[in-house]
């Protein structure tokens, strides 16, 4: 059953691409300029090698955050324009549940964003001259903050079926992963361990960074492996308990499809 | 029993005061039946629907369809029931019907194969295979409604929830969806409540009629029963040569008059209630006619919702 729900998430995507392509191939050349226009940038600024050798982990790190922005925001992106168009409520007669629906949406989405990405780095390769050389391994970080990103994505998604309008919300969130991300947590050592565990993201971060910057593998870094599973259990647990919560009390007050 | 609805209720708090949407309701929905739930603006025939498509709990009571309960197994439940509700949409307006069938099919747990031989079938009995793929936002209002329709039985659901299904639809396509749901009914054993405001569409297709007014059921029972109750000699028309003057007009409300204009009016007699009542009561005014009047739903309607505070 979920596999036909995702391959029916899947084919809406593909079909709104193959229907609508001027609106990815406008997204490709944003990012990719934006991107470039950095790297130039940094490039006349320092007048030398603005990434180096570290051009794998800021692309890397590039690609973390779109993909963490995307998952988070496209949740509760989902529910607001579902209740303007008016399919929310035939979103939540799936008898696989809303949470479950969702969830495969987001999965489909980002399958489809990882197609996206992958154009925007092979333009970015091509621009900067510089050859990415990432091994399979380092997906397992950015799955995981993937997941996390799910987990928040489900606590948005609460919020925009109780409180409807939650744009605001997102930009804050916006700022806050940005001091998650950047924080150093798991560098800290001693009590900041217990936070680095509970912050969301924080070990992952950590986990990439000793992967990619200090190149070591999985199995040198299982300490920061385990923290990161434990923290993707926590929010991804929080979120779906929080988006069953606010589903039960939508229904109780009757709002689900209102705008 | 397709769908039993047992003594649910509901309210709500707006601005520190309970309204109460929906009372008490209690009923049963057969397969291969077809019941019609009328009622004014705000009687909560919409709250009724949503409940037992499980998108608002109810407060107290249980909905069950075909033995599971909407409240406490949902999801099984819901495998069971297909909807088109008004206000809201089944539909992605970028994609062609069949493109919208895939989707709403696969998240229904359906196989694509499934859904587009399914699709497909129910586009060819509103004769829209023509449709199948141009664009929702390129077809026309009825085309659209007729297409909602095929969206929400893509997964064969035993009971199909319509709200105002043809409400700002021309004839052709009322008609067809009409035809439709008499075929989905009688030959496909579907279960079909439907809410509307068209008393000509409910007397056409429904076999039960369910009249709800604040929030609980005021009169129900099969179609042809409840007609002919109002039929059996008991509905007169009364016209006078002259207008009836306000005092005579306020004597005759116990009758709960349906006034055409202000010399002729509508009234439903009980069994112990006789037309010469009335011709006594508005002595010495002269009679120009009175005719025995076979009653519609609509004149149902009126006689139950007229003195009723909405």
């Amino acid at each position: 059953m979920i596999l036909h729900a995702f391959i029916a998430e899947f084919r809406r995507n593909i079909i709104e691409f193959k229907r609508y392509p001027t609106e990815f191939i406008s997204q490709v050349f944003l990012v990719v300029v934006i991107f470039y226009g950095l790297f130039l940038g940094g490039k006349y600024i320092t007048g030398g090698e603005v990434f180096g050798d570290r051009l794998s982990g800021v692309v890397i790190g590039y690609v973390m955050w779109v993909l963490v922005l995307d998952a988070i925001g496209s949740m509760g992106y989902t529910i607001s324009e579902e209740s303007k168009n008016g399919n929310l409520e035939q979103v939540f007669l799936s008898p696989l549940g809303a949470t479950t629906v969702l969830f495969v949406r987001n999965l489909a989405n980002l399958v489809y964003l990882m197609f996206f990405i992958l154009i925007v780095v092979v333009f970015i390769m091509v621009l900067t001259g510089h050859y990415l050389s990432l091994s399979i391994m380092n997906l397992i970080p950015l799955l995981m903050a993937v997941g996390i990103a799910i987990g928040i994505g489900y606590i948005v998604a609460s919020m925009t079926i109780i409180f409807k309008r939650t744009d605001q919300f997102l930009n804050m969130i916006q700022f806050a992963l940005l001091f998650v991300i950047m924080t150093p947590f798991t560098d800290f050592g001693g009590n900041w361990s217990l936070v680095a565990i509970i912050v969301p993201f924080a070990p992952m971060v950590g986990l990439l960074k000793e992967m990619i910057i200090n190149d070591s593998s999985l199995l040198e870094t299982s300490l920061l492996f385990w923290w990161s599973c434990i923290n993707l259990i926590i929010w991804l647990g929080v979120g779906v308990f929080t988006f069953r919560l606010a589903n039960k009390r939508a229904r109780k007050m009757g709002t689900l499809g209102h705008y | 029993m397709l769908l039993e609805v047992e003594k649910i209720k509901k309210s709500y708090k707006v601005k520190n005061n309970i309204v109460e949407a929906v009372k008490s309701i209690d009923f049963r929905l057969e397969s291969r039946n077809i019941t019609a739930f009328l009622g004014p603006n705000g009687a909560g025939k919409t709250t009724t629907i949503k409940m037992i498509a499980g998108l608002i709990h109810p407060d107290y009571g249980d909905i069950r369809i075909n033995g599971k309960s909407v409240i406490n197994k949902g999801r099984f439940a819901l495998k069971d029931i297909g909807a088109v509700l008004e206000g809201s949409r089944n539909l992605y307006w970028r994609l062609t019907p069949l493109e919208n069938f895939e989707y709403w099919g696969g998240i229904k747990g359906v196989s694509r194969l499934k859904t587009l031989q399914r699709g497909k079938e129910l586009m060819s009995a509103f004769g829209l295979e023509s449709k199948l793929n141009s664009t929702v936002q390129q077809l026309s209002r009825g085309m659209q409604q007729q297409v909602a329709i095929c969206t929400a039985l893509i997964h064969s659901p035993s009971l199909l929830l319509l709200d105002e299904p043809t409400l700002g639809l021309d004839l052709e396509a009322s008609d067809r969806i009409q035809s439709l749901l008499e075929v989905l009914a009688k030959e496909q054993e579907v279960g079909i409540l439907l809410t509307t405001h068209q008393m000509d569409v409910a007397e056409r297709l429904s076999d039960s009629v369910a009249i709800i007014n604040n929030g609980q059921i005021i009169k129900q029972g099969f179609t042809k029963n409840v007609l002919k109750q109002f039929s059996s000699g008991e509905t007169y028309i009364f016209e006078y040569v002259l207008e009836i003057p306000s005092e005579k007009r306020e004597l005759l409300s116990k009758y709960r008059p349906e006034y055409i204009n202000l010399s002729t009016f509508k009234v439903v007699l009980t069994d112990a209630q006789t037309p010469y009542e009335i011709i006594d009561l508005l002595e010495p005014y002269s009679i120009l006619r009175v005719e025995k009047d076979s009653a519609d739903l609509a004149t149902v309607f009126r006689f139950y919702t007229s003195n009723q505070k909405n």
